[in-house]
């Protein structure tokens, strides 16, 4: 029998086993940069109070990333998606995509930074999402994400 | 490593579809044009790595420092200040 609840079991180190939506989950082809054997990620709500995101691992369990929509702290970055990218992620154009970038959390967490170089985009319709590999003196992989 | 010579305008081809021609060759510079399927990744592998490196560190995100920013978050705005952030 098919279900019509959508939803999808995923086991967290964070947050124990949890039950997730579908539509909260995506599939990247090609995985992360040094994690290309892992394809499927759910976005889950961050700490509360914050506009942060947790993008965690489906099939490892320990594996969570913090992500932030990168115009809350730079509101002038622009993604270069090119028609191929487009075309794997089955985005009709660049503004149907979702952009968010990984946050590294250093022991003080006032020197957070952002990786611009390789950000994320998701096509929300298709629940495709990839890493781009970005070329560019603005796409620095180490954004400080507060002002001094 | 299979190591072949080739002069400008030639080309090697990687199985079916992927193909690397010598495009121009100026002091200790080479360009390369290449023409791969859109779903075969080519990127500078220097760029690659940088990403990869930021990848892994992100992994390993603690719980006690994601507390402490989410404290912070609650008083501090990202990029506030009038003063956009700027590169570590």
């Amino acid at each position: 029998m098919n279900t019509t609840l959508e939803t999808r079991q995923i086991k967290t180190a964070r947050f124990g086993a949890i039950e997730v939506d579908e539509s909260r989950i995506f599939h990247f082809s090609e995985g992360l940069l040094g994690f290309g054997h892992l394809h499927d990620y759910a976005r889950l709500p961050g700490p509360d109070c914050t506009p942060l995101e947790w993008l965690q691992s489906c099939e490892d369990p320990e594996l969570a990333f913090l992500i932030m929509n990168p115009l809350l702290f730079k509101d002038d970055y622009r993604v270069p998606v090119t028609p191929e990218e487009l075309d794997l992620l089955g985005l009709p154009g660049p503004e149907a995509g979702e952009v968010r970038v990984i946050l590294v959390v250093p022991q003080n967490p006032a020197l957070m930074t952002a990786n611009l170089q390789g950000p994320l985009v998701f096509n929300p319709a298709t629940r495709r999402a990839r890493q781009l590999v970005l070329a560019g003196p603005e796409f620095v992989t180490r954004f400080r994400v507060f002002a001094d | 490593m299979l190591v072949l010579t080739r002069q400008v305008n030639e080309s090697i081809v990687i199985g079916d579809d992927i193909e690397i021609t010598i495009v121009a060759i100026a002091g200790d510079k080479v360009r390369l044009g290449i023409s791969a399927p859109a779903r075969v990744a080519v990127h500078r592998k220097e760029i690659a790595q940088a990403i990869k490196a930021e990848n892994l560190k992100a992994a390993g995100a603690d719980s006690q420092h994601v507390g402490d920013l989410s404290k912070l978050m609650g008083k501090k705005q990202p990029g506030e200040g009038g003063k956009p952030g700027q590169p570590a």
